[in-house]
């Protein structure tokens, strides 16, 4: 379970996020759509505890990310955008390096990443050295990476970013097993029809603050449009005073 | 396993399978002083060679001038008889070094106390046999007509001393061996020196690198608080500029021998205490020099400006260093107090032997670490900022 309440975040002059609240649901997907540099990543690094909020606080599992970022983030499973790995490791390393950040054993590291291993489909490459991995497999290991502490909530920025269509399927039934072990599931997109199938609630932003909060059926009844997608442009050019 | 000993093993591991790290780190302590150990050899051996070895240059017309020859034998300058139709051409080609050129009526004028006429055809811009045999020819044969001239004055009864009005006679004190042994002085911040390249990639690929490769923020991302994770980077940077300096006091060790110290009467060797002593003497030094490699290393953009901006760093802890060595300032309390600069004199001093006070070596110790502990303080105020992320 992740709450926003109110999450403002200014560099400087530039308003990078404002107001922004929401909830996303134990059991659930939650889309956080929005065009490039709408304020997505700003928002999931503030619900990570890398920046501060100027304004506001998160709760991850009811812990505040302003007074306990630690705890909050050890409920959290995150993959940044773009997020990158360690070449001259192997992707068993690369796993275990995080787990060992989280206070896991060895022992109980070792059963952690067989199982994910074998879950995410990777047991072929996981002793390899990532240095020459596909862009499938490096994203593969890095979600393995954020998942290898067992965390209720899984932060997703942007994971289909740059994958082909195979690996943008095999990200999708990750996501939805990660689904159906009732985690709390929030990934960021801009790319609509890979929301479409897969998500139960979507949080639409644009220019930093939240425009539309509700299920992909609700979005379809406010703007009156059968594709989200054009549900999607509609908002977002409305809230950017784009004439369409 | 804590977050600090997870970080600093995870950078050993990764910078240990990085073959341009290794490279960089450790070729300077392996080839430097091999370089350093050659170069005291060279300078020792023309040292040496210049005082006592034979010199040797070719003579045309050598039998019009049998006396002469003979001088030069006695003089330390071996001959060698050739025959040329142009000495100047044979030099300048690099066939012949040296060429003394004895002209046909040379006898004849000298027994006519005439001027007799004799040529050198050397290069100027020659090294050592070659410079040396100018010298020694030159000189001895100045000698021989001096002494001719003396001998003839006398035969008309005039005091030699006429032509002498003033008598200098030059005392150098400096033994053959003394010019090598300046090189000697340079060791000491060629030490300064691979410490600090020992640390180097390491301190880049940690922390410019990270963020370059986009691993810095799902790093940031863990549990854990930034201060264990930034002192396991330089933990991690610090070891690499102990292995740098380790592998450096074993080449010196070894590669020591080889140089003709003992021809000079100086005992110099290196010993396990001696290293022992330097590294202790160091350990401060190593963990200030990668925390401010990681501290400068935090503000770069990417890899290329990291390395840019440590290349500039690497010469601050040096440059004091080298100041100091022209300034020929008395090695005290105060010096001591500034890193870097304590520890180039006091490993000179343990190198050579030299008794070194107690208290010198504690307040160098004690002022580096302080500075040690300043440095890796701020690189986890710097870690906490928001602005690490880039």
């Amino acid at each position: 379970m992740i709450r926003a309440d109110g999450l403002s975040k200014n560099f400087g002059a530039v308003v990078a996020a404002e107001n922004v609240s929401f909830s996303a649901e134990d059991g659930k997907v939650t889309a956080l759509l929005g065009p490039n540099g709408a304020g997505k990543s700003t928002t999931l690094r503030m619900l990570c505890g890398v920046l501060a909020p100027s304004r506001g606080d998160a709760q991850i599992d009811g812990i505040s990310v302003a007074s306990d970022g630690t705890a909050a983030r050890r409920q959290i499973g995150a993959l940044p955008h773009n997020a990158g790995l360690y070449d001259r490791l192997t992707a068993r390393e690369n796993i275990a390096y995080f787990g060992a950040l989280h206070g896991l054993s060895k022992a109980e590291l070792g059963a952690r990443i067989d199982q994910l291993a074998q879950q995410l489909e990777m047991a072929e490459i996981i002793d390899r050295r990532v240095q020459g991995f596909s862009q499938g497999q490096k994203v593969k290991t890095a979600i393995a990476r954020a998942l290898v502490h067992d965390p209720k909530n899984v932060l997703l920025d942007e994971p289909t970013n740059g994958l082909d269509v195979m690996a943008t399927r095999a990200v999708r039934d990750i996501v939805l097993q990660l689904k159906a072990e009732g985690r709390t599931v929030l990934f960021s997109s801009h790319v609509m029809q890979e929301v479409t199938n897969l998500c139960d609630h979507i949080v639409i932003i644009s220019g930093g603050q939240v425009r539309f909060d509700g299920s992909p059926e609700a979005l379809r009844q406010a703007t009156g449009m059968d594709s989200l997608e054009e549900s999607f442009v509609q908002i977002s050019e409305a809230a950017t005073g784009v004439a369409s | 396993m804590s977050a600090f000993a997870t970080v600093f093993r995870k950078e050993l591991l990764d910078n240990l399978r990085d073959r341009r790290t290794l490279l960089s780190s450790f070729s300077i302590a392996l080839l430097g002083p091999l370089f350093f150990v050659g170069l005291m050899a060279f300078m020792l051996d023309t040292a040496i060679g210049e005082s006592s070895e034979p010199v040797s240059i070719d003579v045309i017309g050598a039998e019009h001038a049998p006396n002469l020859i003979g001088y030069l034998h006695t003089s330390n300058v071996d001959t060698n008889s050739i025959d040329l139709e142009d000495p100047a051409l044979a030099v300048r080609s690099g066939e012949h070094s040296v060429i003394l050129v004895i002209p046909n009526d040379y006898g004849a004028d000298l027994a006519s106390g005439e001027v007799a006429q004799l040529r050198i055809v050397h290069d100027s811009s020659a090294f050592g046999s070659a410079r040396r045999g100018y010298r020694a020819a030159q000189s001895a044969i100045n000698a021989y007509s001096r002494s001719i001239g003396l001998r003839r004055l006398m035969v008309r009864g005039v005091d030699v001393n006429v032509i002498d009005p003033i008598d200098v006679t030059s005392i150098d004190t400096a033994s053959p061996g003394a010019r090598a042994l300046t090189v000697l002085a340079t060791l000491p911040y060629l030490l300064l020196f691979v410490v600090f390249m020992g640390g180097f990639y390491l301190a880049i690929d940690s922390t410019a690198g990270e963020r370059e490769r986009g691993s810095l923020e799902p790093l940031l991302t863990q549990p854990v608080d930034r201060g264990p994770l930034v002192l396991g980077k330089i933990g991690a940077s610090a070891t690499f500029a102990l292995m740098s300096l380790l592998l450096f006091l074993i080449a010196f060790t070894l590669s020591l021998p080889m140089v003709p110290l003992e021809k000079l009467g100086v005992a110099l060797t290196m010993t396990a205490t001696k290293a022992g002593s330097i590294v202790v003497l160091c350990l401060p030094l190593l963990v200030m020099a990668a925390a401010l490699l990681v501290v400068v290393a935090s503000f770069a953009k990417s890899y290329k400006e990291a390395q840019t901006y440590l290349s500039i760093v690497i010469l601050i802890p040096t440059l004091p260093a080298i100041v100091i060595s022209f300034l020929d300032i008395e090695p005290g309390l105060p010096i001591m107090m500034i890193p870097s600069v304590s520890q180039a004199l006091l490993v000179s001093d343990i190198i050579s032997g030299d008794p070194i006070a107690n208290s010198h070596v504690a307040v160098s110790m004690l002022a580096t670490t302080v500075a040690a502990a300043a440095l890796c303080y701020l690189a986890t105020v710097l870690y906490k900022r928001e602005a690490i992320l880039g």
